[in-house]
C-alpha cells in the first residue's frame, strides 16, 4: 500500500464517527451491520421480501384468474400470452405461481404464529415451573423432534380430516349456517394444525433454554431483589434478551412450513386442488415429465430458490445476532 | 453405565408406547369405521350390509371399547399378527407387506447412508483442515445450498438434467434391486439429503480437534500430517459424528417416502402414501410403528455405542 493510501486510511479510521463519545451503537445496529456484510445473507433476505409482497399483491396483479382453464391450449409452452406456459387443464401457469405463493406465506405465517404462541407459552411454563413439568414437557418434545416430522405430518393430516368435516356437519345440521358447508379452507387449517404440532418443541426448547440461563443473570437476581414480579422479570428482562435467537428460530420455522407445505402438497396429502400450490403444481407436472419438462421448471426453480433464501437468511441473521462468534 | 442404559431403555419404551397410544387414538376416532371401508368400494351398501357390518365388526372386535382394542392390538402387534390390508392389497397380512417392502427401503436407505458417509465426512474432514479458507467457505455455503433445497425438487430437478439434456441414463422407474442402473438416481438422491447433517457435524468436531494438545505433541515429534489425521484426529472425530445417526434416519424415512413416490419404487414410503390415501388404517399403524421402532431403536443405539467410543462419557 502506497503512503498516500496509507495516510487517507488513516484519516479516515480518525473521522471515523464511531470513536466519537456521542456515538454509540445498539446490538442491534451491531447486528445490522454484521448482516449487511453477508452478501448471500442480504441475497436471501431480498427474495424471501420478495415472495411476500408477491404473495400480498400477486393474485392482484397475475394475468388471468387461476382457475380459468382452456382445454384447446393445454400444455402450451412459454409464449408472450403466457409467460410460464399452461398445465394440463390450460390454466396459465405464471397465474397460479403467484397465488401458490400466497398459499405458501399464509401457510409459513400461521404455522409460525400456532407454534410460536404454543412453544413461548410452554417453554416459559417449562422454564419457571422446573421439576416434573419441565422433565414432562421435554420428555414430549424430545419425543416428537425423534420423530421423521413428515409421517407424524402425514398421519395427523389425514386423521384430523374427517372428524374436522364430521364435526362441521353435525355445525351445519344445528344452526343451519352455510359457513360451516364450505370445506375449501380445511385444507389450509389442517395443514397448519399438522405442521404447527411438529414445530412448537424447537421453539419451546428454545424459550426454556433461554429463561434458564437469563434467570442466572445478576441484573435477574437484582430486579427480583429489588422487588420485581414474575412477570416483569419475564416481559422486561427475558424476552428481550431471548429476541435474538427467536428471530432467528421464527425465520427458520418459516423455510421449514413453506418446504413442508409444498411437501405435503406434492405427496398428495396437503393442500388440495383445485387451490394452487407450488407442491402441488411439481406433483401434476411430474406426471408427464419427459413429453413436458417445461411444466416442471417453474414449480421446481420456485421451490428451490425459495427454500434457499430462507436457509441463507437464517444463517445470516445466526451469525449476526450471536455476538460471542464476533468478539 | 448400566443404569444409565436401563433409564434411557425406559424412557424409550415409554415414548414408544405413548406414540402407538396416540396413533392409535388417531386411527380409531379419525380414520373412520375399517369395517365400513371395507364395503365402500362403490360407495353403494344397503340395510343387509349393515348386519353383515355388525356381525363383521363383531368377527374383528372392532365393537369393543376403545382400551380393550388398544390391548388386543398391542398383544397381536407381539405375537406378529399385524392385521390384514383392508384396502390395498385386500385381506393379505399387513406384516407380509411390510416384510416385502421394508427390505427394499432399507437397501435404498444403506447405500445412501454409505456414500453420505464417506462424501460427507471427506468434505467435513477437508473443510476444517482449510478452515476459513475459500475451500472450507465453498464446502459450507455449497452444503448449506443443497440443505436448502427439498427433496422433491432436487429428484425432478436431476431427472430433466441427466434423462433429458445429458441423455446420460434411461428414465429409472421401479425396482430391479441395488446394483441395477436405476437405483443409482434415487440413492444419489437420499444421500444428497442427508450430506449436510454429516459435513457439519464433521466438520466441527474436527475444527475442536484440531487444537487438541496430543495433536500437536504428534506434529512436533514428526509424525506425518496425513498420518495425524488419520491415527490421532479420526477416531475422536468420528464419535459425535455417530450421534447423527437418529437424523440420519429422519432423512432416510422422509427421503424414501418422497423419491419412492418419484421414482415409483414400491418400498416403505411408497407404502406409506398408498395405504395413507386409501385409508387403509392396519397398513397405517403398521407404518407408524415401524416408523417409531427405527427411531427408536437407532436413537437407543446410539446411547449404547457412544460411551463405549467415548470414554469420557463411560466416566459420567
Amino acid at each position: 500500500m502506497s503512503a498516500e493510501a496509507s495516510t487517507a486510511k488513516r484519516s479516515r479510521v480518525i473521522d471515523d464517527k464511531s470513536l466519537s463519545l456521542e456515538y454509540h451503537r445498539s446490538l442491534w445496529q451491531d447486528a445490522a451491520r454484521r448482516f449487511r456484510k453477508n452478501w448471500l445473507a442480504v441475497g436471501g433476505l431480498f427474495i424471501v421480501v420478495a415472495f411476500l409482497v408477491l404473495a400480498l399483491i400477486g393474485p392482484h396483479i397475475a394475468p388471468y384468474d387461476f382457475l380459468e382453464q382452456n382445454i384447446m391450449n393445454a400444455f402450451g409452452g412459454f409464449t408472450v400470452e403466457h409467460p410460464l406456459g399452461t398445465d394440463d387443464l390450460g390454466r396459465d401457469v405464471l397465474s397460479r405461481m403467484l397465488h401458490g405463493a400466497r398459499t405458501a406465506a399464509l401457510v409459513a405465517f400461521s404455522t409460525t404464529a400456532i407454534s410460536l404462541v404454543i412453544g413461548v407459552l410452554l417453554g416459559t411454563w417449562s422454564g419457571i415451573r422446573g421439576g416434573r413439568t419441565d422433565q414432562f414437557l421435554m420428555w414430549i418434545s424430545d419425543l416428537i423432534q425423534a420423530m421423521p416430522g413428515l409421517l407424524l405430518v402425514i398421519l395427523i393430516n389425514t386423521t384430523l380430516r374427517r372428524p374436522i368435516i364430521n364435526w362441521f356437519d353435525q355445525l351445519y345440521e344445528q344452526t343451519k349456517n352455510p359457513f360451516y358447508l364450505n370445506t375449501l379452507w380445511l385444507d389450509y387449517v389442517l395443514v397448519f394444525s399438522a405442521l404447527a404440532l411438529i414445530a412448537w418443541p424447537g421453539l419451546a426448547r428454545l424459550i426454556r433454554g433461554q429463561v434458564l440461563s437469563i434467570n442466572e443473570e445478576d441484573y435477574v437476581l437484582a430486579a427480583r431483589a429489588l422487588g420485581a414480579s414474575e412477570w416483569h422479570i419475564m416481559l422486561r428482562h427475558v424476552i428481550p434478551n431471548a429476541l435474538g435467537p427467536l428471530v432467528v428460530a421464527v425465520t427458520a420455522s418459516m423455510g421449514g412450513a413453506v418446504t413442508f407445505e409444498a411437501t405435503l402438497s406434492f405427496l398428495g396429502i396437503g393442500v388440495q386442488p383445485p387451490n394452487a400450490s407450488w407442491g402441488s403444481m411439481l406433483n401434476e407436472a411430474l406426471r408427464l415429465w419427459q413429453v413436458f419438462p417445461h411444466l416442471v421448471l417453474s414449480p421446481a426453480v420456485t421451490i428451490g430458490i425459495i427454500t434457499v433464501a430462507f436457509v441463507f437468511l437464517g444463517d445470516g441473521l445466526n451469525d449476526a445476532l450471536d455476538p460471542r462468534r464476533n468478539s | 453405565m448400566a443404569s444409565f442404559l436401563i433409564i434411557r431403555l425406559l424412557r424409550w419404551t415409554a415414548g414408544l408406547f405413548l406414540i402407538l397410544f396416540v396413533t392409535y387414538g388417531m386411527m380409531f376416532y379419525g380414520a373412520g369405521d375399517p369395517i365400513r371401508m371395507m364395503f365402500i368400494q362403490g360407495e353403494d351398501f344397503d340395510s343387509e350390509d349393515e348386519v353383515v357390518m355388525l356381525a363383521l365388526r363383531k368377527k374383528y372386535g372392532l365393537d369393543e371399547p376403545f382400551l380393550v382394542q388398544f390391548g388386543n392390538y398391542l398383544n397381536n402387534l407381539f405375537r406378529g399378527d399385524w392385521g390384514r390390508s383392508i384396502r390395498l392389497q385386500v385381506d393379505r397380512p399387513v406384516l407380509d407387506i411390510v416384510k416385502f417392502r421394508l427390505p427394499i427401503s432399507m437397501q435404498l436407505g444403506f447405500a445412501a447412508t454409505v456414500i453420505g458417509a464417506v462424501v460427507g465426512i471427506s468434505l467435513g474432514v477437508i473443510a476444517a483442515l482449510y478452515h476459513n479458507r475459500w475451500l472450507d467457505r465453498l464446502i459450507i455455503s455449497t452444503v448449506l445450498f443443497i440443505n436448502g433445497i427439498p427433496i422433491f425438487v432436487v429428484g425432478p430437478m436431476l431427472l430433466l438434467l441427466l434423462v433429458l439434456q445429458l441423455k446420460l441414463i434411461n428414465v429409472p422407474y421401479g425396482w430391479s434391486g441395488l446394483f441395477h442402473i436405476d437405483a443409482a438416481l434415487p440413492v444419489a438422491v437420499i444421500s444428497i439429503s442427508i450430506l449436510p447433517i454429516i459435513v457439519r457435524q464433521t466438520r466441527s468436531a474436527m475444527l475442536e480437534i484440531k487444537s487438541q494438545l496430543y495433536v500437536r505433541t504428534a506434529r512436533a515429534k514428526g509424525v506425518p500430517e496425513f498420518w495425524i489425521i488419520m491415527r490421532h484426529m479420526m477416531r475422536p472425530m468420528l464419535t459425535p459424528v455417530v450421534t447423527t445417526l437418529g437424523l440420519v434416519m429422519i432423512g432416510l424415512i422422509n427421503g424414501s417416502l418422497i423419491v419412492e413416490l418419484i421414482f415409483n419404487i414400491p418400498g416403505f414410503g411408497l407404502l406409506t402414501i398408498e395405504g395413507i390415501k386409501k385409508v387403509d388404517y392396519p397398513i397405517i399403524m403398521a407404518v407408524a410403528v415401524v416408523g417409531t421402532l427405527i427411531i427408536f431403536i437407532s436413537n437407543f443405539l446410539v446411547d449404547i455405542i457412544y460411551p463405549i467410543l467415548d470414554p469420557r462419557v463411560r466416566a459420567q
